[in-house]
């Protein structure tokens, strides 16, 4: 009985004097490599932001909000006047532009038994891991255009744009907000570059092309001038023993006759 | 008197011998190039969509290069042999124009394979795999055969993009049209699959935990029989044209010293 009431002290001074140095977090880089994303930020859950703030045997739930950086000079408020946390959807706000909306909500995280990341090589155990430890904003790119979705939407992201996120912890009876974080940093989506722009031009030319086509080329040369060489002298050669020929014919006539003459 | 016959005799034979190599080789660089356009590899259609596939060309030359090649040493040993001026004056006029297309193929080979650059495959990949509005037929033909080819690239070698799947990150692309980043911040081939086709986990995959998608890029298995390709069609016919000018030399000297 003492203790149950100490405890409940507790924990209203805890929530008068709430730890609000604490940020979202995008989650861990060597687990989720592609974050962010074009459109998705992959966030850490928050482990443990909360736990000065939770009293035993009543039940909290966690909001996430999101809006886009240009927005915190016009409306970063979560809450209204009441305490109670804002119902803004994307369409409301334009994405994110006019103000927070609500991305998701779900169960507080188990801070004593948070999931193990190396878990994460087991094939059974993954799906369970990665929902336990981070959550996708901007996963569902369907429920914006699907009239009968009655759940927090989460639509995608828009390129190239910094947004921020906050978590807020809500009693889940009463609707008040207990506690809420820091907004986070900001956090960009990626951009992407035309293909048109890629270069494809090959640069210098490689090594092999330019021996093997001096080489052949040069191969080509001495093969077509030795060619022309040995048909020319064939051709010389031929005319010239033409040439002789008729000189000896001539000269073997010649002297056949004399021996005639000085035989006569 | 005697001497010079010897070396008439010794010139025939090394005539022979030079014609029988050339023959083989002939025949060696024909299977070889009908091995390469026959494409194991399954990577044509890819160049084919580049308009760049002069490396088959050249292999298409080498097939017919090769036969004659073998005709033609068959034709020299006979002249060679028979010591005639006629045939061997055929067969030296018909093995340079051989060996002008030889030549014209081995440099078609070696110099288009310099234009098989990875931003030309990364430039082809985004702008044509599972492009939807093809404009004509040739369009349509090009970008099945690039869908059908990257898609069995990506499963067989387990790999991703040209890169890295960082490349469907980084472009947006006729892919990105159709696909949303949040559901396909890569195509589905770049998951790990399991037996049946499917990915072992789809979260993990998006994400991009390791172990559940293929972190690492396709060119090395485009890049490799396309290397093995154009380096053996040009260089193994390079080779056999440095042979081929000492045997057609030797033809030419020894043609002038035989008489009609």
């Amino acid at each position: 009985m003492c203790s149950h009431w100490v405890v409940l002290v507790f924990c209203c001074l805890g929530q008068l004097c709430a730890d609000q140095s604490l940020k979202p977090q995008v989650a861990a880089p060597q687990l989720a490599t592609n974050n962010p994303t074009l459109t998705t930020v992959a966030l850490e859950k928050p482990f443990c932001m909360f736990d000065s703030s939770l009293c035993p045997n009543k039940s909290y739930i966690i909001y996430l909000y999101a809006m886009k950086e240009s927005a915190s000079a016009i409306s970063s408020l979560v809450t209204d006047n009441s305490s109670k946390p804002l119902d803004s959807t994307f369409q409301q706000t334009s994405g994110g532009q006019l103000g927070p909306y609500k991305a998701a909500l779900f169960n507080v995280p188990n801070c004593a038994s948070p999931p193990k990341l190396a878990d994460v090589g087991d094939v059974n155990k993954v799906s369970d891991v990665l929902k336990q430890y981070l959550f996708r904003v901007g996963d569902d790119g369907t429920c914006l255009y699907d009239p009968n979705f009655l759940a927090v939407c989460n639509p995608p992201l828009a390129p190239d744009t910094t947004y921020r996120f906050k978590y807020v912890l809500l009693d889940s009876t009463e609707g008040i907000m207990k506690d809420q974080t820091l907004w986070s940093d900001p956090i960009k989506t990626r951009r992407v570059k035309l293909p048109l722009k890629i270069d494809t031009w090959p640069g210098r030319r490689s090594g092999d092309m330019i021996v093997i086509t001096s080489i052949l080329s040069v191969l080509v040369f001495l093969l077509l001038a030795g060619f022309l060489a040995f048909v020319s002298s064939a051709v010389m050669g031929s005319e010239g023993s033409s040439a002789e020929t008729r000189c000896v014919s001539q000269t073997i006539e010649q002297s056949e006759q004399r021996p005639h003459l000085s035989s006569e | 008197m005697a001497k010079s016959d010897d070396g008439i005799h010794i010139l025939q034979g090394l005539l022979v011998f030079g014609n029988v190599v050339i023959g083989t080789c002939g025949i060696a660089l024909t299977a070889e190039c009908i091995f390469f356009v026959s494409d194991p590899h399954g990577l044509y259609p890819l160049l084919e969509a580049t308009e760049n596939d002069d490396i088959y060309a050249a292999a298409w030359i080498g097939i017919f290069v090769g036969f004659a090649l073998f005709a033609l040493s068959i034709l020299g040993i006979v002249g060679v042999i028979k010591s005639n001026r006629t045939l061997l004056l055929v067969y030296i006029i018909l093995m340079l124009i051989t060996y002008a297309f030889e030549m014209a193929s081995c440099i078609t080979a070696v110099t288009h394979r310099d234009f098989l650059t990875p931003n030309l495959f990364l430039k082809q990949m985004l702008e044509r795999y599972q492009k939807s509005e093809t404009v004509n037929n040739n369009d349509k033909w090009m970008t099945e055969g690039v869908t059908k080819t990257w898609d069995k690239l990506m499963l067989q070698n387990q790999c991703c993009g040209v890169l890295g799947p960082s490349d469907w990150q980084e472009y947006t692309s006729a892919f990105r049209i159709m696909h949303s980043d949040a559901d396909f911040p890569w195509p589905r081939n770049c998951c790990v699959m399991d037996a049946r086709g499917s990915p072992v986990n789809l979260d993990g995959c998006k994400l991009g935990v390791p172990g559940y998608y293929n972190s690492n890029g396709c060119y090395d298995a485009i890049s490799g029989p396309m290397n093995t390709h154009a380096w053996g069609v040009a260089w193994f016919g390079f080779a056999i044209l440095c042979w081929t000018f000492c045997v057609l030399l030797g033809t030419m000297f020894y043609w002038s010293r035989i008489e009609y």
